[in-house]
C-alpha cells in the first residue's frame, strides 16, 4: 500500500552485504556436508588438515554469515525507520483513514524482496565458484570429494533469509508507527523529545553544529566505522594472507572487503546527506560556504571512520592469529604469520585515496543541492 | 539601491516573471503582494539572490549580481542578506541558541543572546524547534535573521503560518526592528492588510507589476485589518 517494490530496489546495499554471505556460506557449508560422510576414509596422516578445513569452513561461515547477517538486519532496520521518517504523513493520513498499524506494517514484507534477491544470487554464485574452491580446499591424500546439491542448504540460505527479514521488518514498523495519528500527519514519526536538562557547553558555532548533526544521526556512525573497519581489516587480510591461503582466496577476501566497504560508506553518507538536504539548502540560502556545508555535514564522522580503520587492522591481526592457532592447532607446519606493515601501509593508502574520491563525488553531490530546496515544501 | 532592470524567469517553459523592472530606496519598507502564482516569490528570490534570472539584471548600489559565481553569491548573501520564511526551516537538530547563533556566525556577532531575548525566547535558548509553538519557532526564525545583522531581509509570507495574535506580534516587532536598525524590508504577502504598513507597494499579476504605490500614513501591526 505504502511500500512498493521500487522502494525495495533502493535497497541493493542490503542485497549486496546478502550476497556476500550466502556467496561465502553456500561453498563453505556445501564442502562441510559433503566432506563430513568422508571422516572414516582420512588416514591419520592426513587427519590433522582434514580437521582444519572442517574448522576453517565452520568458522568461516559462523563468522560471515553471523558478522554480514547482523548487518544486513541492522541496515534494514534503519533504511525502514529512515522510511518512515520520510513517509510519516503518508503514513498517519493511512492511519487516519482507519487502516489498523499491523496492515500496514505488513506491507513493508516486501522489503524481503532484496534480501532474497541478494541471497538467490549469492546461492547461484556459490555454485558457480564451487568446483574452484573445492580444489582449492583439496587435501592430498583425500579421497575425491564430489559436489552435492543439498535443498537443506537452498531453505538455509535463500528461502529462511528471506522470510525473517520481511518478518522482522513488519516487526519494527508495527512498532516504529506505534506513534499518535497527528504526529504522523504533522511528520514527526519520533517522541517527542525531552527538553534537555544537560548544561550544554559553551562551543564554537561550526563545532556545536557538527556536533549537532552527528548527534542527530548517531546510527550513522556506526556505518562509516563500519565501513572503515571492513576496508582496513579485509583489505590487510587480503595481503596479509598470501603465505596462509591460496591467491585465490585471498583475493577473494580482498574483494569481499572492497564490496563491503564502498557499500556501506556510500549508504551511510548518501543518507547523511539526504537527511541533511533541508540543512543544507537552508545554510546556503543564510550564506554558508560550500567547504562550511561540506564541514557541518561530514565532519563529525572523521573520528569514527579513523577508529573504524583502526579497529579493523587491530581486528585482522587478532582473527588471523586466533584462525591459526585455533585450526592449526593440531597441524605440523603452521604457516607464519606476522602483522605485515607493508601490508598496512598499503591498505592505508588506498584508503586514503578512495575515502578521498568518495568525499570529492559526495561534495559535489552537496554542492549540486539547489539553494532553493527550502522554497519547495509548502 | 536595489535596482533590477526587466527581470524574466521562466521554469519549464512557462514564464514566471515578464520583464519586471523596480527600484527600491535602502531602508525602505516594501511589500509585493499579488496572487497566487502571480510571480512576487519568484521575484523575492531573484531579487535576493537565491536563483539567476534567465533575464534582465538586479544590482545592490551599483554590485551586479549576474555574473556571480554560485561561491560568490553565497558570499553576497552572506554579507548583505537576512530571510524569514513562511515554514521556518530551523535547523532541527539545533537548540533554539543555536539556531540564532547559526546567523550570528556568519556576521561575527556575540551579541546574538540580547536577540533572543528581545524576541521573548530568552527563558527557551536550550529547546529544540520541535518542542516549540509555531509562533515561537516564526520568532526564532526572526531572530536567526536578524542576528546576522542583514542589509536587506527578506520575508515570504512571514505571518502565513500564525494565529492573528502571534501574527501581529511578529508584525509589530519586525517593523519596530526595522525602525531602530534601518534594514531595507522586502515582505511578500498575499495579504493586503499588511501591505498598509509598508512604505511602497508593489502589486504584480502574471508574472508583471501591475501596480506601485506609496502609502502615505503606514499603520501599524495592531491598526491594519486581518
Amino acid at each position: 500500500m505504502v511500500v512498493s517494490v521500487k522502494d525495495t530496489l533502493k535497497l541493493a546495499g542490503i542485497s549486496i552485504v546478502c550476497f556476500c554471505a550466502v556467496f561465502v556460506c553456500t561453498f563453505f557449508l556445501n564442502y562441510y556436508l559433503d566432506v563430513i560422510p568422508l571422516k572414516d576414509l582420512v588416514s591419520a596422516e592426513t587427519r590433522p588438515l582434514y580437521d582444519a578445513q572442517i574448522a576453517t569452513a565452520k568458522f568461516t561461515t559462523a563468522i560471515t554469515g553471523g558478522v554480514l547477517g547482523l548487518i544486513a538486519a541492522i541496515m534494514l532496520v534503519f533504511y525502514i525507520k529512515l522510511y518512515i521518517d520520510g513517509h510519516a504523513k503518508q503514513l498517519g493520513i493511512i492511519k487516519a483513514m482507519g487502516y489498523p498499524n499491523g496492515r500496514i506494517a505488513a506491507g513493508f514484507a516486501v522489503f524481503g524482496i532484496c534480501v532474497f534477491i541478494g541471497c538467490a544470487a549469492g546461492f547461484c554464485a556459490g555454485w558457480g565458484a564451487m568446483p574452484f574452491i573445492y580444489k582449492e580446499l583439496t587435501i592430498a591424500g583425500m579421497p575425491e570429494i564430489t559436489i552435492n546439491f543439498h535443498y537443506g542448504l537452498l531453505f538455509a540460505l535463500v528461502f529462511a533469509p528471506s522470510a525473517a527479514f520481511a518478518a522482522l521488518s513488519c516487526l519494527y514498523a508495527y512498532f516504529a508507527m506505534g506513534v499518535p495519528v497527528m504526529a504522523l500527519i504533522k511528520g514527526k514519526s519520533k517522541k517527542i523529545v525531552k527538553e534537555s536538562k544537560k548544561i550544554e557547553k559553551p562551543r564554537p558555532f561550526m563545532l556545536q553544529n557538527c556536533l549537532s548533526t552527528l548527534a542527530s544521526k548517531k546510527s550513522l556512525a556506526f556505518f562509516v566505522a563500519f565501513s572503515c573497519f571492513c576496508f582496513s581489516a579485509m583489505v590487510q587480510m587480503g595481503l596479509a594472507m598470501e603465505e596462509t591461503v591460496t591467491a585465490t582466496m585471498g583475493y577473494m577476501i580482498l574483494g569481499i572487503g572492497v564490496v563491503l566497504a564502498l557499500v556501506s560508506a556510500v549508504m551511510a553518507v548518501t543518507s547523511l546527506i539526504n537527511g541533511n538536504v533541508k540543512n543544507v539548502s537552508v545554510m546556503k540560502a543564510m550564506g554558508f560556504s560550500l567547504k562550511e556545508c561540506v564541514l557541518t555535514v561530514l565532519a563529525g564522522y572523521v573520528p569514527f571512520a579513523v577508529l573504524g580503520f583502526a579497529l579493523g587492522t587491530a581486528y585482522q591481526y587478532g582473527l588471523l592469529q586466533l584462525m591459526i592457532n585455533v585450526i592449526f592447532k593440531n597441524v605440523g607446519e603452521v604457516p607464519a604469520y606476522s602483522f605485515s606493515l607493508s601490508a598496512f601501509f598499503i591498505t592505508l593508502a588506498a584508503f586514503i585515496v578512495a575515502y578521498a574520491a568518495l568525499i570529492a563525488v559526495y561534495v559535489l553531490k552537496i554542492n549540486k543541492i539547489p539553494v532553493k530546496e527550502v522554497m519547495l515544501e509548502n | 539601491m536595489i535596482k533590477a532592470e526587466n527581470l524574466v524567469k521562466s521554469y519549464n517553459g512557462n514564464q514566471v516573471l515578464k520583464g519586471v523592472s523596480l527600484k527600491i530606496e535602502n531602508g525602505g519598507f516594501v511589500v509585493i503582494t499579488g496572487a497566487s502564482g502571480s510571480g512576487k516569490s519568484t521575484l523575492m528570490n531573484v531579487l535576493s539572490g537565491l536563483e539567476r534570472a534567465d533575464g534582465g539584471m538586479v544590482e545592490y548600489d551599483g554590485e551586479s549580481l549576474k555574473n556571480k559565481s554560485e561561491a560568490q553569491l553565497t558570499e553576497f548573501r552572506r554579507r548583505k542578506i537576512g530571510f524569514i520564511f513562511q515554514q521556518y526551516y530551523l535547523l532541527s537538530h539545533l537548540s533554539v541558541e543555536n539556531n540564532v547563533k547559526m546567523g550570528a556566525y556568519l556576521a561575527g556577532n556575540n551579541e546574538y543572546l540580547s536577540v533572543i531575548s528581545a524576541v521573548g525566547l530568552g527563558d527557551k535558548l536550550k529547546s529544540k524547534p520541535s518542542q516549540l509553538s509555531g509562533g515561537e519557532q516564526q520568532r526564532v526564525c526572526i531572530a536567526r535573521a536578524l542576528a546576522k545583522n542583514p542589509e536587506v531581509l527578506f520575508l515570504d509570507e512571514p505571518t502565513g503560518a500564525l494565529d492573528e495574535s502571534t501574527g501581529r506580534e511578529v508584525l509589530n516587532y519586525i517593523a519596530n526592528l526595522k525602525r531602530e536598525r534601518g534594514f531595507t524590508l522586502i515582505m511578500v504577502t498575499h495579504n493586503l492588510n499588511v501591505a498598509e504598513m509598508a512604505e511602497t507597494v508593489i502589486k504584480m499579476n502574471s508574472g508583471r507589476i501591475v501596480e506601485t504605490y506609496k502609502n502615505e500614513a503606514q499603520k501599524s501591526a495592531y491598526e491594519i485589518g486581518w
